[in-house]
């Protein structure tokens, strides 16, 4: 099975007698070594090799926000991205927000004070939202942070508190100039 | 415990191509992995081998050219959607990718994974198909141009060949005075996929009647739908509510619609008519005057 296995000048990635192979991940500012299998989800290795349990599975198709990763700065759906193909991104998660002496992120403490959120399942997914929102856009209107969370499900139906937490958070970062 | 998944990661198209060729249809091309992720969890797809070709540079363009605007296959719907460039060149381009799924599938999605996995209930194929783009890909025995009028064939099923892949689509950007809209008329939530989508183009003439009409009808049936007889019911004529209701008539009669859970054949014909309807309306509305 370690045979080189070259097809067409093309050598794919050796792989264990276990069916696993080797990669490297940069989560959270740390570069980790990983086996996995080459199908295995982003999240599925963020929460059983890593141990990082805030990404969430939802719904599992994309459409509930609940893994949320930021890749490069941009959301995406873990549970959709083989991490084989994370390699080589800059990985972050909301064990990653904090600050060096564990503070809350700026984002994080105005979702505790406006309370936007009631179960938590989708805590995670729609605070690194919001981060990607307010880099992108830091001027963000209501409406443009509806517009850029629609993606993000809130089974408790805390919708309008997570709006007022990322307009408050709007605020926040921009005392911080940015 | 079955065979294990061969992972390999071509840095060229030629090599891609290559190991395609040599795999046949155990090989799977991922690029953003959206749809393939969904298609393997479902156990749809068994492939034995995927070809990721994120490494390939040189595929994620966006650029102007020859009054055509080229998309790279790598290039994701978010970046389409962004771009200056393409919102400049042809604006509903860039509202339509706009539109698709959420955030975090459009910064993953391609341009080239949405065409080759031929998704019947995808966006952009019916405003490619209205806006008579073309479809580069490359085999091993070299390139050819596939118009998006024959590229896609039936659910999951395109002209390309198994060792073909997608590299880029060209957009011919249309006329100054042209009036393009995409409705996407979805029954459920607003980041689901449409129910019905329809793509329309309308330009005047100075005297006020139409010189060009197009109408291409996604996610109702299996592949896009665009009769060129019914928009020519148009041309020469005012766009009065009588011109524009005949063609209404005309694709809610011939889209053989298809029932899933976002609408019924019959609900999907009835939405064909309203839509089709609303979008010659409102790209008549964006067009410039002549």
């Amino acid at each position: 099975m370690t045979a080189d296995d070259t097809v067409a000048g093309v050598t794919a990635r050796p792989i264990d007698t276990d069916g696993r192979i080797s990669i490297s991940l940069r989560v959270n500012g740390r570069e980790e070594a990983l086996r996995v299998r080459p199908h295995h989800t982003l999240l599925e290795v963020l929460r059983n090799e890593l141990g990082l349990t805030g990404p969430r599975e939802g719904c599992g198709v994309g459409m509930c926000g609940a893994c949320t990763v930021l890749v490069d700065g941009r959301p995406v759906s873990g549970c959709l991205l083989p991490a084989a193909l994370a390699e080589g991104h800059d990985l972050l998660t909301i064990e990653g927000m904090e600050g060096p002496n564990g503070e809350l992120h700026p984002i994080q403490q105005a979702y505790v004070d406006h309370t936007g959120f009631q179960c938590s399942y989708c805590t995670p997914g729609f605070i690194l939202t919001s981060k990607a929102l307010l880099a992108e856009l830091p001027d963000a209107t209501r409406d443009e942070a509806r517009a850029y969370l629609a993606g993000n499900l809130c089974r408790c139906g805390s919708y309008v508190k997570i709006l007022d937490s990322v307009m408050d958070a709007k605020e926040r970062l921009r005392g911080q100039g940015g | 415990m079955s065979e294990p998944l061969r992972l390999f990661e071509p840095t060229s198209v030629e090599a891609a191509v290559g190991v395609l060729a040599a795999l046949g249809d155990d090989a799977k091309v991922v690029a953003g992995a959206t749809a393939l992720t969904l298609l393997y969890r479902q156990r749809l797809i068994a492939p034995g081998a995927l070809v990721s070709i994120g490494r390939i540079p040189g595929l994620d363009g966006i650029e102007v050219a020859d009054g055509e605007l080229h998309l790279g296959a790598l290039v994701t719907h978010r970046a389409v959607e962004l771009s200056p460039v393409v919102r400049s060149a042809i604006p509903v381009v860039a509202s339509t990718f706009g539109k698709v799924a959420n955030v975090r599938v459009r910064n993953a999605a391609t341009v080239g994974g949405v065409l080759a996995e031929s998704d019947y209930a995808s966006d952009p194929p019916a405003l490619f198909l209205a806006l008579d783009a073309v479809v580069d890909v490359q085999g091993p025995g070299g390139r050819r141009s596939i118009p998006v009028a024959e590229f896609f064939i039936a659910f999951y099923e395109t002209a390309l060949a198994h060792d073909e892949l997608v590299t880029g689509v060209r957009v011919p950007i249309p006329p100054a005075g042209t009036g393009a809209v995409y409705h996407k008329f979805v029954t459920r939530s607003s980041e689901d996929r449409p129910c019905v989508g329809v793509a329309g183009l309308v330009r005047l003439d100075a005297d006020g009647t139409v010189a060009d009409l197009r109408v291409a009808v996604g996610a109702a049936a299996e592949t896009p739908q665009r009769y060129r007889d019914a928009e020519a019911l148009a041309l020469g004529q005012r766009l009065d509510p009588d011109v524009i209701a005949r063609i209404a008539d005309a694709y809610a009669d011939r889209v053989d619609t298809l029932d899933d859970m976002r609408g019924s054949a019959w609900y999907r014909t009835e939405m064909v008519r309203v839509w089709v309807r609303r979008a010659i309306e409102s790209a008549a509305a964006t067009a410039p005057a002549p």
